[in-house]
C-alpha cells in the first residue's frame, strides 16, 4: 500500500500543486473583498489553508507566515473536539486549544462530496459520507474583548486578554448559530464590524468548498485525495534535500526579549540546532521559563517560526505538512516557547515569534553564513487605539502593526520600511484610517539612518505619528527597544525602536501649555486626551559585513 | 465618384507597434488591407511614418487627412525599463515617503533575497508642503505664499522634467493642489495633479498613479507630438478600450498603459460581434507572457486595481490578467519531482533549444517535438527551427522525470507533460477572469491570438467547458484591426457615498443626468450626433463597512439594493439583507460609436465541402504520432470543413485542432472550432 502510494506522475503532481494553492488564494480574495474591518480588508491580516481528510495541511495561500505554520494545530483541535457535519463551521481562538492569541479567530469547515450550499447554483454529482477535505481561515479581529480596546494590552493572565472560544460550531447545517454569535458579540467591541468579518470568513470557506468540489468533480475524488498525499510527500522530499545542503553539526544561539511588560528583565530564548544528514532537531530546552506578562508563546507559534525559517531555505514549494516531517522541535512545557494555561499570550504570536526567528537564523548563520541575513526589526510594533468615536457615538478599535528595517543580506542591503519574517500585513492607508476612526496621521516617513552600517546596510525603520481626536485608550506591544537587532559578520546593529507620547501637540503653541514629550515603555496601556500624539520609531535592520568593505 | 472621394478623405488606419512588426489595417476600395512593416524599436515612429507614407501613396490620400488610431507600448516599455522622466513629487509634509513605503509588505514571503521594484521618484526629488485637509474635507492648514515660493525654488534647483502633485484628501478639496500647480506653472514643465487624474481615496495607489503619469508625460508627449506633426487627426488607444485624442493622451499617458493589448481585445470583440457572438474570453499567448480578458454584453470588463511593472495603477482599465508563461517558458523537474514550467523564460536569447543556441527545454520545444508546427516552423519557414536540439532537450527532461516516477518516460511523454502543465497555468488564468468573477465559461467563446494562442486554445476550451473557439484570421494584426474599429470612449465617475433608499434614488438620478449632459456635449464636439452616442449607467456598491465594490447596472425601475444582494450572493456565496447597502460612486461610460469597418464576406463554397489539405504530417495529439492533414489557412475557402485532427498553419501562428473537435472556415475567414 505504502509502496503504491509513492507512485506519482510529475505532471499531475504539478497540476495539483497549482490547483490547491489557487483555491487558498481565491479564499483570501473573497475574504478581503467582503470583510468590514480595516485590519482584514486593508491590512490583509488573515490566512487561508486547505487540509486533507486527516487534517494535514496540503496548501496555503501566501498570507501571514505566523498563521500558516500554526493553523494545522487549530484544525487538529477542531477535529478532536467536534464532529463536523456538512454545512457546519467551527470557530476557535483558545491558545490552549489550537489557537495562538485571542484576536486570531480560526474557522474550519469540512468539505463533503455533494457540498453544503447551492452557491452558484451548481449541482453536485459526487457525494461522500466522510469529509474529503477541510478548509480553514484565520483572521485577526480588531477586538476580541478583554481589558484593553484592541485586546493587545498587558494582562497578567489569559482571562484579561479577551474572550476564549474553544472549538464550537458557529454555523450549524448552513445556518449561523445565533445563540453563540450573540454571546460572542456581546463581549466584543464594535459588533457590526465583528459580525461582518465573521460573515466574510464563512463566505470565504464556502468559496473554498465550491472550488474544491469543482476539482473533485472533474478529476475524481480518488485522484484528488491521492495527490493531496503526494504533495505532502513532495514537500517532505524538498525539505530533506534543503537540510542536506546544510553542513552537519551542532549550532547554538541565543537572543533576548526586552521584557514582558510587567518586570524589566531580559527573557532568554536559547537554541541548540543539530543538523544530521537530511534531518534537523531544534531544541529550545534552555530557554527562560514562561513569564507573567503577555509575551508567552504557545507551542504552535514556536513550530510556526521553525517552519517559516526552514521554508525560507527552500525554493517555491507548497507549505504542506510534509515540510516539517524532517524537523523535530523540542519546546518543553512551561517555557517562554511553550507556555501553559493560564499564561497571557497576546504578544507571543507577534513579538516572541519574531525573536524565535532571530535565534534560528543566528544559529544557521554559523552553518551557512553566505545565505543568512542579519536580524530584521524583530518586532511588529503592535499599536491599538480604542474608545468612543464622537462622530458616530459608536465604539472603535484600531489595530496596526508598523513596518521596520530588514536585515542586510550577504549580497544585498536590507529593504527599508517593510514587514519581515512572521508578518506581511499591509498598512492601513492614511485616508482609509481617517475615514474609519477619530484619528489623524501626523506623519509617516522612513526613519533615515536607522539601519545598521556594514558592507551591506540594514534597511531603515519607520516613523509613524498618530493623533487621537478623542479621549481614547492606547496600547503598545513592541520589542527591540533595549536589545538591538543584531548585525552579522562585522555589520553593525540596527537602531533600537523609540516610543513617545506627545501630550498636547496641537499646532498653536501656547507658551504656558507647550507640548510635552513623554517617553513610554515598550509595552503597556495609556490614556490619550484629544490632541495627544503617539510617535513611534521602529527599529532598523542589522548590517552585514564590515563597513570597511562597502 | 464623389462618394468615393468623400470616403477617401476620412481614411482611417489602425496602427499597432509590436516587437517584430508594426501592423497597419485600413480599408481601401471596399477591402480590408493589412500592411506589415518591420518595427524600429529604437524609434517606433519611423516604421509608422514609413508605413503611412506607403498607404498614403497607395490610396491617394494626403498624409494629413488620414485618421490614425494608434496602439502603442512606448509608455509600458518605459515604465518596465524604468526609463521615464526625471520626475519630482509634491506631497503633504510628513508624507514624502508614501511612494517608497508603499503598503509596507514584501512581494514574496519566503525569499530572503527579495527586492522591491525600484521607486520612480527618488528621495531627493520628493518635496513636502505644509498643508492639510481632513477626512471631512475641512481645511486644517493652508499653504502659505512663502511656503509655495520656497517649494518653487527647491523644485527649480532640482531640475525635474515633470512634476506630480498628490496631497492628502485632495479628492475632497482640490484647492491646495491647484495653488501648487498655479505656482509651479512658471517652471514650464508638465504637471500632473492627483485631483484631476484620480480623485479617489487611498493615498499610495493615487500617488503611484499620478507619479507614473508624470514619469511618462515628457516621453509620450514628445513621441506623440512628433507623430502628430504630420498626422493632425492622430488618436491613441486607451487602456480601457476606445480611443482618445493625441493631445489628451499626451496629457494623461497613464490612461494608455495598456494601449497595445486594448487593441487586441477590441479587435477580438469586433470580430465576435460581426458573427453575432456577444460573450468572449480572449487568450493572447506570446513568447514570455499571456494576457487573458473577458468581454460580455457590456463589452470589456474594467478594473481599477491593476498592477503594472510592480506599481499600482488605479485609473479604470481593461481587466487583463497576465501570466508569466508563454512559448519561451522553461521546463524543469524540481528537487521534489514536480514538473515545473516557467516563470523563467529563455527569452529571445538564448531562446528555446530549437533556436540552436542552448539545450534548455521550453514550451516551444515541446510543441516542436510533438510536430505541432507542421513543416513550416515559425514565420512561414523564415525562421528555421532545430528539431534535433529540441528532441535532446526534452529527452533530458524525460530522464529526470523517469527517476521520480519510477518508470520510463520518453521525450514525447515529457513534451505532453510540459504542455499539460503550461495549460494548467493558462486554465487558472482563464478561471480567474471568468469563474472567480462570477461568469460561467460555458456561456462564452474563446478567441485565441498571439503566436501560440491557437496551439493551446482547444485544450483549454475543453478544460473549461467553453463550447466554441473562434480563431480569427491574421491574428497578428488583430490589435491594429481593433484600433481602427475602436469607438471613442469616455469614463466619468462621481463619488456619492449614499445609503440605498428612496431619497438616494433622486440624488443618483441627478448625478447621472449631470454627467450625461456634460458628456453629450463633449461627444457632440468630437463629431458624434446623439444617435451615435451610447451612455451606460453603473453603480459601484458595497455593504457599509466593506472596502471593495461590486458594479451593478443601474435600472431606475428596479431596487438597486436587491440587485446588489443578488450580485453579492452570486459572487461570494452569501448576502446579508439586514445590512446597510451603500452606493459609493455613480459611473457613466459614454461611447461615441464610430463607423465600423464592414468585414468582407468571402465567397462561400457549397456547404459540406471538405477542404483540401496542403500536405500530411506526423503530429502528436494525445499519445502517439498520427498522420494528420495540415491546412494552409489562406488556401482554405469559406464554408469548408476541415478533417480533424489537423493543423492549420499561417504566417504568424498555428492552430491545433485535436481529435473529436470539428472545424469550419466561416465566411469572414474565422476558423470556428467546436471543441
Amino acid at each position: 500500500m505504502k509502496q503504491r502510494s509513492k507512485q506519482f506522475d510529475p505532471t499531475t503532481l504539478e497540476i495539483y500543486r497549482a490547483l490547491f494553492t489557487s483555491v487558498t488564494e481565491e479564499m483570501g480574495v473573497a475574504l478581503r473583498r467582503t470583510a468590514f474591518s480595516p485590519n482584514i480588508k486593508e491590512r490583509r491580516d488573515y490566512s487561508c489553508a486547505l487540509f486533507d481528510s486527516a487534517g494535514r495541511v496540503i496548501a496555503q495561500g501566501d498570507h501571514m507566515p505566523v498563521h500558516l505554520g500554526s493553523m494545522p494545530m487549530a484544525v487538529a483541535a477542531a477535529l478532536r473536539a467536534v464532529k463536523l457535519e456538512p454545512g457546519d463551521v467551527v470557530a476557535l481562538n483558545d491558545p490552549y486549544a489550537g489557537g495562538t492569541h485571542l484576536p486570531d479567530v480560526t474557522l474550519v469547515m469540512a468539505v463533503y462530496g455533494g457540498g453544503s450550499s447551492e452557491f452558484g447554483g451548481r449541482v453536485r454529482k459526487i457525494s461522500s459520507r466522510q469529509p474529503l477535505f477541510f478548509v480553514a481561515n484565520r483572521a485577526h479581529h480588531a477586538d476580541i474583548g478583554g481589558a484593553s480596546p484592541g485586546s493587545m494590552g498587558v494582562s497578567s493572565d489569559i482571562y484579561g486578554e479577551g474572550v476564549r472560544i474553544p472549538p464550537l460550531k458557529i454555523v450549524r447545517h448552513g445556518e449561523i448559530a445565533e445563540d453563540l454569535m450573540s454571546l460572542l458579540l456581546a463581549n466584543l467591541r464594535g459588533q457590526y464590524e465583528r459580525r461582518g468579518d465573521f460573515a466574510a470568513q464563512i463566505g470565504s470557506l464556502r468559496t473554498g468548498e465550491m472550488r474544491l468540489l469543482e476539482i473533485v468533480e472533474k478529476r475524481g475524488a480518488r485522484q484528488t485525495t491521492e495527490y493531496a498525499q503526494h504533495l505532502i510527500d513532495y514537500s517532505s522530499r524538498i525539505m530533506q534535500s534543503a537540510i542536506r545542503q546544510i553542513p552537519d553539526g551542532t549550532y547554538e544561539a541565543e537572543d533576548y526579549l526586552d521584557d514582558d511588560g510587567i518586570a524589566t528583565d531580559d527573557i532568554a530564548i536559547r537554541l541548540r540546532m543539530v543538523i544530521k544528514g537530511k534531518h534537523a532537531t531544534v531544541d529550545f530546552t534552555d530557554s527562560s521559563p514562561q513569564v507573567a506578562g503577555p509575551v508567552n508563546a504557545v507551542e504552535a507559534i514556536t513550530v510556526s517560526a521553525v517552519s517559516y525559517v526552514f521554508r525560507c531555505l527552500v525554493g517555491d514549494v507548497p507549505a504542506s505538512a510534509g515540510l516539517l516531517d524532517p524537523i523535530k522541535v523540542i519546546a518543553p512545557p512551561g517555557t517562554i516557547v511553550n507556555a501553559i494555561h493560564p499564561a497571557p499570550v497576546a504578544g507571543g504570536n507577534v513579538e516572541t515569534s519574531q525573536r524565535i526567528v532571530d535565534v534560528l537564523f543566528k544559529a544557521l548563520s554559523q552553518a551557512i553564513p553566505n545565505r543568512i541575513p542579519a536580524a530584521s526589526q524583530g518586532t511588529m510594533n503592535n499599536l491599538t487605539i480604542g474608545g468612543i468615536d464622537v462622530r458616530t457615538g459608536e465604539e472603535f478599535s484600531y489595530y496596526e502593526t508598523i513596518a521596520g528595517g530588514m536585515g542586510a543580506r550577504p549580497s544585498l542591503d536590507g529593504l527599508s520600511a517593510i514587514h519581515t519574517h512572521m508578518t506581511n500585513s499591509l498598512n492601513t492607508p492614511i485616508e482609509a484610517l481617517e475615514y474609519a476612526y477619530p484619528l489623524r496621521v501626523r506623519s509617516y516617513k522612513i526613519r533615515k539612518g536607522s539601519g545598521g552600517e556594514g558592507k551591506h546596510r540594514g534597511g531603515d525603520g519607520v516613523v509613524r505619528e498618530i493623533e487621537s481626536l478623542v479621549t481614547a485608550r492606547m496600547s503598545l506591544l513592541s520589542e527591540r527597544r533595549k536589545n538591538a537587532p543584531y548585525g552579522l559578520h562585522g555589520g553593525e546593529n540596527g537602531a533600537k525602536g523609540v516610543d513617545v507620547i506627545i501630550r498636547n501637540s496641537n499646532p498653536q503653541p501656547d507658551p504656558a501649555e507647550s507640548a510635552r514629550h513623554e517617553r513610554i515603555a515598550s509595552k503597556g496601556s495609556w490614556l490619550l486626551s484629544p490632541g495627544d500624539v503617539v510617535h513611534i520609531e521602529t527599529p532598523g535592520g542589522g548590517g552585514h559585513g564590515s563597513q570597511r568593505h562597502r | 465618384m464623389a462618394s468615393e472621394q468623400k470616403r477617401n478623405s476620412s481614411l482611417r488606419v489602425g496602427v499597432d507597434t509590436g516587437g517584430t512588426f508594426t501592423d497597419f489595417v485600413y480599408k481601401s476600395q471596399g477591402r480590408i488591407r493589412v500592411l506589415k512593416i518591420a518595427s524600429t524599436p529604437t524609434d517606433p515612429a519611423r516604421a509608422i511614418s514609413h508605413g503611412l507614407k506607403r498607404i498614403s501613396k497607395e490610396t491617394d490620400n494626403p498624409l494629413k487627412s488620414i485618421r490614425v488610431i494608434h496602439g502603442t507600448t512606448v509608455g509600458t516599455n518605459a515604465l518596465l525599463e524604468r526609463k521615464g522622466a526625471h520626475t519630482a513629487l509634491v506631497t503633504t509634509a510628513g508624507f514624502e515617503d508614501v511612494l517608497e513605503i508603499g503598503r509596507q509588505a514584501r512581494p514574496e514571503l519566503y525569499n530572503l533575497n527579495v527586492v522591491r521594484p525600484p521607486v520612480i521618484v527618488p528621495e531627493e526629488l520628493r518635496f513636502g508642503l505644509r498643508e492639510r485637509v481632513t477626512s471631512t474635507g475641512e481645511v486644517l492648514i493652508s499653504p502659505t505664499e512663502a511656503d509655495l515660493r520656497e517649494l518653487l525654488e527647491r523644485l527649480r534647483s532640482s531640475r525635474p522634467e515633470a512634476v506630480a502633485v498628490c496631497l492628502l484628501f485632495s479628492f475632497l478639496d482640490p484647492r491646495h493642489e491647484k495653488l501648487v500647480s498655479d505656482k509651479l506653472r512658471e517652471l514650464e514643465i508638465p504637471l500632473s495633479l492627483s485631483s484631476e487624474i484620480l480623485p479617489e481615496y487611498r493615498e499610495f495607489e493615487r500617488t503611484s498613479t499620478v507619479a507614473i503619469n508624470a514619469y511618462l508625460q515628457p516621453l509620450i508627449s514628445r513621441y506623440l507630438g512628433k507623430l502628430a506633426d504630420n498626422l493632425p487627426l492622430l488618436r491613441v488607444m486607451q487602456s480601457s478600450g476606445g480611443s482618445l485624442s493625441a493631445s489628451a493622451a499626451a496629457k494623461e499617458p497613464v490612461r494608455t498603459i495598456l494601449s497595445g493589448p486594448a487593441g487586441g481585445v477590441t479587435g477580438a470583440l469586433q470580430i465576435a460581434r460581426a458573427i453575432g457572438v456577444e460573450n468572449i474570453i480572449t487568450f493572447d499567448m506570446g513568447g514570455t507572457s499571456t494576457d487573458v480578458s473577458l468581454c460580455d454584453r457590456q463589452g470589456l470588463r474594467m478594473t481599477n486595481e491593476s498592477i503594472i511593472a510592480g506599481l499600482p495603477v488605479s485609473v479604470a482599465m481593461m481587466d487583463i490578467h497576465t501570466v508569466g508563461a508563454g512559448g519561451g517558458s522553461i521546463a524543469r523537474v524540481d528537487e521534489g519531482g514536480s514538473l515545473r514550467v516557467g516563470p523563467e523564460s529563455a527569452g529571445a536569447d538564448p531562446g528555446p533549444a530549437c533556436y540552436g543556441r542552448s539545450d534548455i527545454p521550453t514550451v516551444t520545444d515541446a510543441n516542436l517535438v510533438l510536430g505541432r508546427f507542421g513543416k513550416e516552423g515559425l514565420l512561414g519557414g523564415e525562421f528555421k527551427l532545430d528539431e534535433m536540439k529540441a528532441q535532446d532537450a526534452l529527452a533530458g527532461l524525460a530522464k529526470e522525470m523517469s527517476q521520480f516516477a519510477g518508470r520510463a518516460i520518453n521525450a514525447i511523454q515529457a513534451a505532453l507533460g510540459v504542455i499539460k502543465v503550461v495549460n494548467a497555468g493558462m486554465e487558472r488564468a482563464l478561471r480567474v477572469i471568468s469563474v472567480e468573477r462570477g461568469h460561467d465559461p460555458r456561456d462564452f467563446a474563446l478567441v485565441p491570438f498571439g503566436g501560440a494562442g491557437g496551439l493551446h486554445a482547444i485544450d483549454l476550451a475543453r478544460a473549461l467547458g467553453v463550447p466554441r473557439v473562434i480563431a480569427p484570421q491574421a491574428p497578428g494584426a488583430l490589435s491594429a484591426f481593433g484600433a481602427v474599429s475602436s469607438d471613442v470612449v469616455r469614463d466619468f465617475s462621481r463619488t456619492v457615498m449614499l445609503a440605498t433608499g428612496r431619497e438616494s434614488v433622486s440624488a443618483i438620478e441627478r448625478s447621472f443626468q449631470q454627467m450625461e449632459r456634460e458628456s453629450r456635449r463633449v461627444l457632440k464636439k468630437e463629431g458624434f450626433p446623439n444617435k451615435r452616442q451610447k451612455h451606460e449607467r453603473i453603480l459601484a456598491m458595497r455593504y457599509k463597512g466593506q472596502s471593495f465594490e461590486l458594479f451593478i447596472e443601474y435600472n431606475p425601475r428596479r431596487s438597486v439594493a436587491l440587485a446588489f444582494h443578488r450580485a453579492h450572493r452570486e459572487r461570494y456565496g452569501y448576502s446579508e439583507e439586514g445590512n446597510v447597502v451603500e452606493v459609493v460612486s455613480v459611473r457613466l461610460r459614454s461611447t461615441g460609436i464610430t463607423e465600423k469597418l464592414k468585414l468582407e464576406q468571402l465567397e462561400r463554397q457549397r456547404s459540406r465541402k471538405i477542404a483540401e489539405p496542403a500536405y500530411y504530417a506526423r503530429v502528436v495529439f494525445t499519445e502517439k504520432p498520427v498522420r494528420a492533414p495540415v491546412y494552409r489557412r489562406d488556401l482554405v475557402r469559406a464554408g469548408t470543413k476541415l478533417r480533424t485532427p489537423c493543423l492549420v498553419t499561417e504566417y504568424s501562428a498555428t492552430t491545433l485542432v485535436p481529435q473529436g473537435a470539428s472545424a469550419q472556415m466561416d465566411s469572414f475567414g474565422n476558423l470556428i472550432i467546436e471543441p
